[in-house]
């Protein structure tokens, strides 16, 4: 026993030590242009494309924060990015949820046919209709409002939000829903009381990935929040996006990185604070 | 739009959705109406001196700018107030965009444009289909109409030669192009004083001088292959143009059989194809364009072919002292058919008025403001970039480029000329992009250039859904 | 399950299939019809023309080129970043050492975990800004310069290795995501099937490949369907990034964005929608073959 256990404390000690290193490398990779782009905040345009990238700013402006703030409007498009978000990613959810629970616990002539109906929808591309989808949003009269793009959002997400969730619905156990039907409770109640909470691992997964996939949509509010009066419904993609094309023009770079800064810390101290509760969302959902 | 949708109403044009949704081609057809309508004209005024195109007085107009080196203040802090001053019951509804063509084209396809769009960008609309597509509204009115404070004169009488016919499409002026552009090789007159260089004027003195800077450690000449090699084709063509004459730009532009295979293209991209593999740095290629552009402000770069556009969009980083000024292209050989000191001018920056807009008259009125002597010298006090207004710098005082440019086309006299096929072939100006980036970055040769855009303007000439134009 | 069974269903069916159809499923009717027209997008006048728009795709060398492109995604983006991710989430559960039976993650697992998910957390546009300056080709970009510190001379990444360049960014948004997932679902195997494993002798590399792997199965298979799909995008990286948008010559050619091109640039919205037919049979084509092939019976645990 001892003797193997040495081996085993040696074969650790390696690993650990090879792991640390491929770690903090791994680490390093992914620090080093974040690092950038913020020290980029600071830098005037020949500092930032012909400079040293690993040297310090010549002098610490905090200039380039506020016109990012105010003249490119970040703090509002922030906001805004944050409304359509948890909206689309609160309906996704519930949409996609209740679809997923029928198709994967009832029986019903053309259950598989609705089933594949959405899932071919997850090979689609958005941006290859996005003339077509543009004069259907017109027609409701949703062009330009954040509804119109929250219900998008939410239409684009179902075939993966479905996929994913009608599989996960399938593995819980009959025996919880069967007794809950004795007891008397309606199929509504059963799925929003018993079913939803005993499937709450695959939602926050499932919720991740929606949030994360729609917080970086650019191709449909570009197309669907078109400048002008919608301007100020405009999300923050859009707004970074904008900064960085009119950058190419008048080459305010060094706003276009203080914008990704901007954009970037409150996510980071947002993932920092609930790391554990997506972790452990995940722990369950994941295996099944 | 309504904003306070409720769910239900949602839900219900989700049902008279789905009922029109029907036949395929329900959505092309039934949201667009009738297609060969004739444009309403319900925002006709009356004709009056100060009103010659027959604006009502209260229509609101709408304009899209693009907003790209020019910027928008243009718009909104000149020509838009000119417009309100003379119709202050008129709204004018404005938009910028950096991405005209995402923005706009469902609008066209669905018939529902602004009255007037700056055409523009890298993410510009294809213009030469949207007038082939009915879409844009032919401006000989506001041609004829007089200007708007330049007395007893009609706006074309007030324009640079050549304004209509580079906006003219199968006859019919379709587009205002705004902003005169000089092309040539611009450089820093403070790094060729201090070096006691001199532009050059033949290509011996050209590679001479080329070679000086290279033994200085200056790249002596760039340009952004990332997203700028159209700067570079032009380069070629000029010399083109000087070895073979104006011509044979017309010729590529009318796509006649062999144009690009003529002896003057083939030895310009010959000439140019060696410059590119001895004197320029292959980390262009995949550089934009502002990125080479501050390479240049820090004196690392020597020339750097451009647009008259340059000096307003370095503004920023360009070291006091460091004077833009721009040269023609070198003499190419001894028998050239222009002389050294010809030079690519052209009216560019495309306005149009939307021939479905809901105010053509608005749209063309607000072009006669732009066009407006006032409107102009205010363009280009704002942007530094000349008009196509003839006279309208009077009282300003021009930057170093800015008279740079003036003297450059001075100079050249008659001798400046341009082409119109890279806005009319999109196809062929992507496939020119490629072709000129493999010539200069990536040892391609001036053959294998010729046979791609002759092989590319066959294929359009032999493409019958592509509308052709002809100058 | 008897009374109220119908209503029910088709209750909870009824606003998912609705939105689905007019947002998803309408647009792409009019996609499939489209394609088969040659609708320039900037009128409304179009001629019915067949297959005319896919015999052309099937003779355009770019299209072939940006297959070709995406079957390197389709094999090198989830090989690799599976790959990384399974060592990573290794490393950081069961790296350490072994305390009261539980083997735990390596030292500063914590604050590698947040590390690692951040790239995530950035918009693509975001990404391809960044990257542009990562692949600098001269001094200024941070690769090169440190190449530069071990003598290495400069590599034109966009210019030379522009599918390779798309292919890193790719991977380095996405492992942290799968390092998480990954952790998770090692989290939750259940401790003894480790001590068992343990106490056989049975040596770390041996558990990773024998009981992790094995447990973890279902997780990776839909990782790779997902990366999988990611592969058929690339957009806006290639958009930012690449020169002239999908070159030098085609070199970073990926179907979105010759869809892009022809559709927004050259007005040529019935080639466009034909190509994104294209890119939807290959697409479905690969989800429907990765889910068969995938498939295996799930290790109960």
């Amino acid at each position: 026993m001892s003797i193997l256990d040495k081996k085993t404390k040696r074969e650790i000690r390696v690993l650990s030590g090879f792991g640390h290193v491929s770690l903090a490398i791994w680490a390093l990779i992914i620090l080093f242009p974040l690092g950038f782009a913020f020290l980029a905040a600071f830098k005037s345009n020949t500092e930032i494309f012909i400079g040293n990238p690993f040297g310090l700013p010549s002098n610490w402006d905090f200039a380039s924060f506020g016109r990012a703030w105010s003249e490119a409007n970040i703090g509002t498009y922030f906001i805004n990015s944050i409304i359509v978000v948890s909206a689309s990613t609160f309906g996704t959810m519930l949409l996609g949820a209740m679809a997923a629970y029928v198709l994967a616990r009832y029986d019903f002539f053309g259950n598989r046919a609705i089933y594949y109906y959405f899932v071919a929808g997850l090979a689609f591309p958005v941006y290859v209709v996005l003339t077509p989808l543009y004069l259907v949003v017109q027609n409701f009269g949703l062009l330009g409002t954040h509804t119109g793009l929250i219900l998008v959002y939410i239409a684009y997400s179902l075939p993966f939000t479905i996929f994913f969730l009608a599989a996960f619905f399938k593995t819980l156990p009959n025996a919880v829903a069967e007794a809950a039907m004795i007891d008397g409770a309606s199929h509504t109640k059963l799925f929003f009381r018993v079913m939803l909470p005993m499937a709450k691992p695959g939602l926050v997964s499932i919720t991740i990935f929606n949030i994360i996939g729609q917080w970086n949509q650019y191709v449909l509010p570009v197309a669907l929040l078109p400048g002008g009066d919608a301007q100020s419904k405009w999300l923050l993609t859009q707004g970074i996006a904008s900064i960085s094309t009119s950058a190419g023009y008048q080459a305010d770079w060094a706003a276009l990185f203080a914008a990704l800064t901007i954009a970037i810390i409150p996510m980071i101290i947002v993932y920092a604070l609930f790391q554990r509760q997506i972790q452990s969302g995940l722990t369950a959902g994941a295996v099944k | 739009m309504e904003k306070d949708l409720t769910r239900r109403s949602v839900l219900q044009r989700s049902a008279a959705a789905g009922l029109m949704a029907v036949p395929a081609a329900g959505l092309l057809s039934a949201c667009v109406g009738a297609k060969d309508e004739a444009p309403k004209d319900d925002n006709a005024g009356t004709v009056t001196a100060t009103n010659p195109l027959g604006v009502k007085e209260d229509a609101e107009v709408e304009v899209v700018i693009f907003n790209g080196g020019l910027g928008t203040k243009y718009a909104t802090d000149v020509h838009i107030p000119s417009y309100k001053k003379l119709f202050p019951k008129a709204n004018v509804k404005f938009s910028q965009t950096e991405e005209i063509s995402t923005v706009l084209t469902p609008r066209f396809s669905s018939n529902t444009p602004p009255d007037m769009v700056n055409n523009a960008g890298s993410k510009l609309m294809d213009q030469g289909k949207l007038v082939g597509a009915g879409q844009v509204a032919d401006l000989s009115d506001l041609f004829e109409a007089p200007s708007l404070d330049i007395p007893g004169k009609k706006v074309k009488e007030t324009l640079v030669p050549g304004t209509i016919e580079q906006g003219t499409y199968k006859g019919k002026p379709y587009v205002l192009n705004y902003a005169f552009t000089v092309f040539g090789m611009w450089y820093s007159s403070k790094l060729f004083k201090d070096n006691g260089w001199t532009a050059p004027k033949t290509w011996a003195e050209f590679t001479t001088l080329l070679d000086a800077m290279k033994a200085k450690g200056i790249t002596g000449y760039a340009y952004a292959g990332a997203n700028a090699s159209y700067y570079q084709y032009l380069v070629i063509l000029t010399t083109a143009a000087k070895i073979g004459g104006a011509d044979i730009l017309k010729n590529i532009d009318n796509l006649q059989a062999n144009a690009w295979k003529d002896p003057a293209v083939l030895q310009a991209a010959k000439l140019w194809g060696e410059i590119g593999a001895k004197y320029m740095d292959k980390a262009h290629l995949s550089l934009k364009h502002t990125e080479v552009q501050l390479q240049q402000n820090q004196y690392k770069v020597g020339f750097y072919p451009s647009g008259s556009w340059l000096e307003n969009e370095q503004a920023k980083d360009t070291p006091a002292g460091f004077d833009y000024n721009v040269a023609a292209l070198p003499a190419a050989t001894a028998s050239d058919k222009l002389p050294a000191n010809a030079i690519y001018a052209a009216a560019g920056e495309m306005y149009f008025v939307a021939s479905k807009g809901k105010n053509v008259r608005g749209g063309k009125e607000y072009l006669r403001h732009m066009l407006s002597k006032e409107g102009a010298r205010k363009f280009t006090e704002l942007t530094k970039v000349l008009t196509v207004v003839q006279g309208s710098t009077e009282g300003l005082t021009l930057s170093p480029g800015l008279a740079s440019s003036s003297k450059a086309l001075a100079d050249a006299g008659a001798n400046n000329f341009s082409f119109r096929w890279d806005s009319w072939y999109k196809k062929m100006d992507d496939e020119c992009r490629s072709a000129t980036n493999e010539l200069m970055f990536q040892g391609g040769t001036a053959d294998k250039f010729v046979q791609r855009m002759q092989a590319v303007a066959d294929a359009v000439k032999a493409d019958s859904s592509i509308e052709k134009f002809e100058r | 399950m008897r009374h109220g069974r119908y209503p029910f269903v088709l209750g909870f069916l009824v606003a998912p299939v609705v939105l689905y159809t007019i947002f998803v499923f309408y647009p792409i009717t009019q996609l499939v019809f489209v394609a088969t027209t040659n609708w320039s997008g900037l009128s409304p006048d179009f001629d019915n023309v067949g297959l005319e728009n896919f015999e052309k795709i099937w003779q355009d060398s770019t299209f072939w080129q940006a297959v070709q492109h995406h079957l390197m995604l389709l094999i090198a983006l989830p090989l690799i970043t599976i790959a990384l991710a399974l060592f990573f989430a290794f490393l950081l559960n069961m790296g350490g050492g072994t305390r009261g039976g539980v083997m735990q993650g390596v030292w500063g697992s914590k604050f590698y975990r947040v590390v690692f998910f951040l790239p995530q957390v950035l918009a693509v546009v975001i990404v391809g800004v960044i990257f542009s300056r990562v692949y600098g080709p001269d001094q200024s970009g941070i690769i090169n310069r440190l190449l530069s510190f071990v003598g290495i001379e400069r590599v034109l990444f966009m210019s030379d290795y522009g599918m390779w360049a798309i292919l890193g960014v790719l991977v380095w948004q996405a492992v942290g995501f799968y390092v998480v997932l990954f952790s998770a679902g090692m989290s939750s195997i259940p401790a003894d099937l480790y001590e068992a494993a343990v106490l056989d002798g049975a040596s770390r590399i041996t558990i990773f490949f024998r009981v992790t792997i094995p447990l973890l199965w279902e997780t990776i298979r839909v990782a790779w369907v997902y990366l999988g799909i990611l592969a058929f995008d690339a957009f806006a990286l290639v958009m930012v990034l690449s020169i002239e948008q999908g070159g030098p010559d085609g070199a970073t050619a990926v179907l979105p964005v010759l869809i892009y091109k022809q559709g927004i640039r050259e007005s040529e919205y019935g080639y466009a929608s034909a190509l994104g037919v294209s890119l939807f049979l290959l697409t479905i084509t690969f989800a429907i073959l990765a889910l068969r092939a995938g498939r295996r019976e799930a290790v109960e645990h």
